[in-house]
């Protein structure tokens, strides 16, 4: 199964594949808060 | 014109080449995803142009729609293997920007309706799956994986279930098949459902979260009704993704009383290992944007990220949706699974009915 594939890659890289989602969701919101992400279209 | 995804040994141990092995795959989401919203834009934009009336049909239902064609009709090359299968991630990364869509009550008034909901869809979930896979004479384990699945949060929960209840692989792979194929039926069936019973944007977004297993499609299940529905839908979702540890638990337990399975030595540990992390996350972003750290402009823009993430994660439910692949897996635990997803309808459906009688939601 793909998805466990990318789970395990994930867990490779030190953290499961949510905390992934989660500090890159916080790193974007942070980006969004100072400023250097701004305008996202949709 | 395939091309082999395996990587030599030395890559498997570099992060570096293991982040770069997805980037084609991504791309491939990227590009259905926004082929599906340049879809929707042309076909509104010409019918306004020639003052047609002609139903609004939906990125979201377009980026499936061509990711199962392509999946369905042509060899995907497995160069893009690694990266189709990344939606789960920008499914999760979506739910947690889309904290920038509720204030911290909204969150409580819902989810609240949606804890109680919740409890009554697994309770009933979980006895009808079991029921059910005894009288087809399922695997026991099989049943298990089918009745977390069908309960909880689908294929998140079967993997989870699987180590948990030492169950084979053939039966996690059985499972996960039937989730995933009434999932697709459930994209089709639940909008024109909502739609026929007049479900308020509320009542048919915690309707899907609470009916349709796999995050992703209960995700698209909503957005496909409308985009407020999608919202109320992922709320619904992650409050049933938040009791997968309890459930899974609790079926561990049973299986290591058996002798089938290994004895949990550290419940705390187990559940916090279980415990979805992107729901914390989703609460975090709601909590900063309900005490005003972000200001309007900012706001506009995570729930713009959300959407972005999302469309990724819509292309890939139609790329990882193979009918081929499923009809492999035999009837038995779909004609089960069909079966148990019909009543669990019937039953969530009645839930939110009746919730909307007394909340008006």
């Amino acid at each position: 199964m793909s998805e466990k594939k990318l789970a395990t890659t994930a867990t490779q890289l030190g953290l499961s594949l949510d905390v992934w989602a989660v500090l890159t969701s916080f790193f974007l919101a942070l980006l969004v808060r100072i400023g250097l992400l701004k305008h996202i279209p949709w | 014109m395939a091309t082999s995804a395996a990587l030599p040994s030395q890559e498997a141990h570099n992060p570096f080449a293991n982040v770069v092995r997805f980037i084609p795959g991504v791309l491939l989401l990227a590009a259905i995803g926004f082929a599906g919203k340049l879809l929707e834009q042309s076909i509104n934009g010409y019918a306004k142009a020639h003052h047609l009336v002609i139903p609004n049909i939906e990125y979201v239902l377009w980026a499936i729609a061509i990711g199962l064609l392509v999946s369905n009709t042509l060899t995907i090359p497995k160069v893009f293997l690694p990266g189709i299968a990344t939606y789960e991630f920008w499914l999760k990364a979506g739910i947690v920007l889309l904290g920038a869509r509720f204030v911290v009550g909204d969150v409580l008034k819902l989810g609240g309706i949606s804890i109680g909901l919740v409890v009554l869809e697994i309770s009933g979930s979980l006895i009808l799956m079991t029921f059910l896979g005894r009288l087809f004479k399922l695997r026991p384990k099989l049943t298990s994986l089918l009745a977390v699945g069908s309960a909880v949060c689908g294929v998140s929960a079967i993997i989870a279930a699987q180590g948990a209840i030492d169950a084979d692989e053939e039966d996690s792979s059985f499972a996960i098949a039937a989730i995933l194929a009434l999932g697709a039926i459930a994209l089709v069936t639940f909008p024109l459902i909502g739609h026929a019973l007049h479900l308020s944007d509320n009542a048919y977004g915690l309707w899907s979260g609470l009916a349709v297993d796999n995050t992703a499609e209960a995700t698209a299940a909503g957005a496909l009704f409308s985009d407020a529905a999608g919202k109320v839908a992922v709320l619904a979702k992650t409050t049933r993704n938040a009791t997968i540890g309890f459930v899974v638990l609790g079926y561990a337990i049973y299986w290591a009383s058996r002798g089938q399975a290994e004895k949990v030595k550290n419940k705390g540990a187990f559940l916090w290992n279980k415990f979805p992390k992107f729901v914390l996350g989703f609460l975090v972003i709601s909590l900063l944007v309900s005490v005003h750290v972000f200001n309007k402009e900012q706001v506009g823009a995570l729930a713009n990220l959300s959407r972005w993430a999302f469309l990724l994660t819509f292309a890939g439910v139609g790329l990882r949706t193979n009918f081929r692949e499923m009809s492999k897996q035999g009837l038995r635990p779909f004609i089960v699974g069909a079966l148990g997803e019909v009543l669990i309808a019937g039953l969530t459906l009645g839930l939110v009915i009746g919730a909307n009688a007394v909340w008006k939601l």
